[in-house]
């Protein structure tokens, strides 16, 4: 009897398979996901990174749209972020995770970018992969700017009013981000209520574009090797199948990136300051996030070198010229043959890794 | 104030104790869990002619000695030592009321760790039914150690009406089975039960894993994917028996659990209910962690991710125990004892809490007293007494400059306002936000005001501190805007000798 009902249940589900696959193309795609590979080797590990950073988006989009349900840009907005994080249940631990869940966010973009930089994944023909994820990177400290400013409170106030004043040292933008940005000379509510339009429509509509890109760039090239496996014959290669044991191993780092999520919110909820009071005087020690903090410092150094507008327009300068260079990198190093060209791009990229991490303990040291 | 206390800088005792418990807490559990494992899996191999898990299983056994005999029997000692300098009032209480119960497992603890050993030595050397027999002996000498030891910890948190009708009387030994068999008894026995079982398939991961070698791969295979579903117990059956503890918990603790649901706020009051949530989501995600790692590839379960499964076991354990903790506040025996050792039968009767705190103690010198009944308010002795106050009453769960720094805590109020908390708690008021988390303070007026002052002044130095090394000032008030009761001489810097 028992047999029975299983073998009924077995043909239940085949039926269900078969009827979602006649209008879904399940099998097509099952069979494309079998037959995609994932290298195996020792930098493996590296791999996770991208799919991390999805991760993190998704938590991002879910909590954002639950914290959309209580959040009321412009004037009311400290007061209803308040309530979220002091009044609400659970209202704590959602902004929480959508907080940390934006800071790792950055974090893991940054591991995949050097990842890819290191592995040599941005050559021929992964340049649009590159690039997409370049803009994708853009993408995501642009949230987190914008982000920061919506709770309005004393914090969020001031490093959005320095983080602006970076900005509006290019020559000819300084009207255009009174006018269009801010919504007036200062920052205040108006800000806050077009840095939310940004922040929940704007941003995710072009960043969910250029990611579908990049993930169709990545289902067509593969996943790359790096020179050392390249190196080897190819009996010598291992790879597993990408559907399902990379995808698999990726869900637990999912996982793993979860419980490393809810420590950091359990440990460190996201707190509230005073609300923001643009005639007060700044707080000691105003600084912006993190991930700008090595920008900021160069900007600080080199304003005391070079006093005034020449200053921040030099600085400026020397931002654009190292972000096209690193742009261009694959069309400089583009093939394994590349040779001196290969070893002179890996010794831009180590720099550029020191002087970020330097620079941003350098900023903090000198607050 | 019968002991001396234990000041431990920056992380307090509470975290000497926390980091050594959390430790013994997961050999403990793995060596109950690992206790059932290891003779199941012998008779299953016997049973089955699977003559290769054998030297698996003796090198599985080895382990478990190694960690169990030595890390457990150490952090256990380590708890005893801990807890005795942290805490020795309410460690007293709980050998005077359980030392018929630690005798019963120590007895077992003593037989379970001969056992281990023996099980260990004699593999190959003994018939399968004696050596088997010995592995039997273990798993129920070891889960009678849990058995008795529940009891004991559960009955912190859940006395029980039955014992506490007669707690302070001197007759607390008539009620020793219903103190042990409290309500929280079997939810908790449930749950560590399960525990056990996980964490014994969390362990046998590492064994597993270090099984190398493509022709071993069948081994490695069925050793791994059979040690995975000793974790499927505990994820079937945990919620539910997470659901019966929150049933039988006290209402106090669980009103603590769900101030955290609403907000971040609260200081440290809310962190019971964050580490509980920790401990959900962690447990939930062990499961799947370990079905896809180790069941779906377990030809391939590397070191790295058996220790990926214990490190994640660990942590959660950590949280569950912390959570178990910071549920009891502000007691250290839930309605008896007060977590800075008063004893809350004492204390609820007429003017107890007015009583002189400090005059029993056998830790203040004769001269010592002589100097506070001549001191001022402005002297060092006056500080020395506050300062014993703060020893006495406060540092069981704070710091001055770490963990629950008072420094922190009261850094924003002045020497009125640091009074104003000292005399709510000494008051207990029923509208007072403090009574569910911190304990009554007892002390004659001049000892709660020297404590004040102690508290105030010591804040205040951290914060000049502070101050003096950042190259900032005092931000300055306005004398009309400063209230009139705020206008106090700095303790600090009008300390003078009284002779």
């Amino acid at each position: 009897m028992a047999k029975s009902s299983s073998i009924d249940l077995k043909a239940v589900g085949t039926k269900v398979w078969d009827w979602c696959d006649d209008r879904l193309g399940l099998e097509a795609m099952r069979e494309m996901a079998a037959e995609k590979t994932v290298p195996v080797h020792r930098h493996s590990f590296w791999y996770y990174w991208g799919g991390i950073s999805l991760f993190l988006f998704i938590v991002q989009a879910f909590t954002g749209l639950l914290l959309l349900v209580y959040y009321r840009p412009g004037p009311g907005a400290y007061d209803s972020v308040r309530a979220i994080t002091y009044d609400l249940q659970f209202g704590w631990f959602v902004r929480s995770l959508h907080s940390w869940a934006a800071n790792l966010m950055v974090v893991a973009v940054f591991v995949h970018m050097f990842s890819v930089v290191f592995m040599k994944a941005y050559r021929r023909p992964r340049e649009f992969g590159w690039w997409t994820g370049l803009a994708l990177l853009g993408l995501v400290l642009l949230f987190g700017f914008s982000g920061y400013l919506l709770p309005w409170d004393e914090l969020s106030y001031f490093a959005t009013a320095v983080g602006l004043e970076i900005p509006r040292s290019i020559p000819g933008i300084g009207t255009l981000i009174d006018n269009v940005v801010q919504g007036g000379p200062e920052v205040s509510d108006v800000t806050v209520q077009r840095f939310f339009a940004l922040h929940v429509f704007i941003l995710p509509l072009i960043f969910l574009g250029i990611l579908g890109v990049h993930l169709a760039l990545i289902m067509k090239h593969g996943t790359a090797l790096p020179p050392s496996e390249e190196d080897k014959p190819e009996t010598e290669r291992r790879t597993i199948p990408f559907f399902p044991n990379f995808a698999a191993r990726d869900m637990v780092m999912w996982l793993i990136t979860l419980n490393v999520l809810s420590i950091l919110a359990f440990l460190f909820p996201w707190q509230l300051g005073q609300p923001a009071d643009p005639l007060a005087a700044a707080p000691e020690g105003i600084h912006p996030e993190w991930y700008f903090m090595s920008q900021f410092q160069v900007l600080k150094v080199l304003g005391e070198w070079i006093p005034g507008y020449a200053g921040e327009v030099i600085g400026i300068a020397l931002f654009t010229v190292g972000g096209i260079l690193w742009g261009l990198l694959p069309l400089y190093d583009n093939t394994r043959e590349s040779g001196a060209r290969g070893r002179r791009a890996t010794w831009f990229a180590l720099a550029a890794l020191i002087g970020l991490i330097v620079l941003t303990i350098w900023g903090y040291a000198a607050l | 104030m019968n002991y001396p206390a234990w000041d431990v800088p920056y992380i307090g005792g509470t975290w000497v104790i926390a980091t050594i418990a959390i430790i013994h807490v997961l050999i403990s559990h793995f060596a109950v869990g690992g206790g059932l494992f290891l003779p199941i899996a012998e008779r299953k191999a016997l049973r089955e002619g699977r003559d290769d898990w054998i030297p698996l299983l003796k090198r599985h056994s080895r382990f478990f000695l190694v960690l169990t005999a030595a890390g457990g029997t150490v952090t256990g000692v380590g708890i005893w030592f801990a807890i005795g300098l942290a805490n020795p009032e309410g460690t007293s209480a709980l050998i005077h009321n359980f030392v018929f119960g630690w005798a019963i497992e120590w007895v077992f603890f003593l037989v379970e760790i001969a056992a281990a050993a023996v099980y260990y030595y004699t593999w190959g050397r003994v018939s399968n039914r004696v050596h088997l027999q010995v592995g039997w002996l273990y798993a129920v000498t070891s889960l009678l150690t849990l058995v008795i030891i529940n009891g004991i910890l559960t009955f912190m948190l859940t006395p029980g009406p039955g014992w506490l009708e007669v707690a302070g009387t001197g007759q607390e030994a008539s009620r020793f089975w219903q103190a042990f068999f409290n309500p929280t008894y079997w939810p908790s026995l449930l749950i560590r039960t399960l525990v056990c079982i996980t964490l014994a398939g969390a362990y046998a991961f590492v064994t597993a894993s270090l099984v190398k070698g493509a022709d071993r791969a069948p081994l490695k295979e069925s050793f791994a994917r059979w040690s995975a579903r000793w974790m499927i117990p505990g994820f079937v059956l945990l919620p539910a028996a997470l659901g019966l503890y929150l049933a039988v918990l006290p209402p106090a603790s669980r009103d603590l659990l769900l101030l955290g649901v609403d907000s971040a706020g609260a200081g440290a009051f809310t962190q019971v209910t964050r580490a509980v949530l920790f401990a959900i989501i962690g447990t939930a995600t062990i499961f799947p962690i370990a079905f896809l790692l180790v069941w779906r590839d377990a030809r391939d379960l590397k070191l790295g991710h058996a220790v990926a499964v214990l490190a994640l076991a660990l942590l959660v354990t950590g949280a569950t125990e912390m959570a178990r903790e910071m549920l009891r506040k502000p007691f250290v025996v839930r309605e008896y004892m007060y977590s800075n050792g008063l004893r809350a039968t004492e204390v609820v009767q007429g003017d107890a809490l007015d009583k002189p705190y400090l005059d029993s103690s056998p830790w203040v010198r004769p001269e010592e007293r002589q100097a506070w009944a001549k001191s001022s308010s402005r002297s060092i002795h006056h500080m020395a007494r506050g300062e014993m106050m703060f020893r006495g009453q406060c540092m069981s769960c704070h710091t001055r400059d770490g963990y629950r720094s008072t420094r922190k805590l009261l850094a924003n109020r002045d020497r009125n306002g640091v009074e104003s908390i000292l005399v709510m708690l000494h008051e207990q008021p029923a509208d007072s936000p403090y009574n569910r988390f911190m304990p009554p303070l007892m002390g004659t007026e001049e000892e709660i005001a020297a404590l004040a002052d102690y508290l105030y002044a010591d804040s205040t130095a951290a914060r000049q501190a502070y101050l003096e090394e950042e190259g900032l000032t005092e931000p300055e008030t306005a004398p009309e805007e400063q209230p009139e009761e705020t206008q106090q001489p700095d303790p600090l810097t009008t300390l003078t000798p009284d002779e």
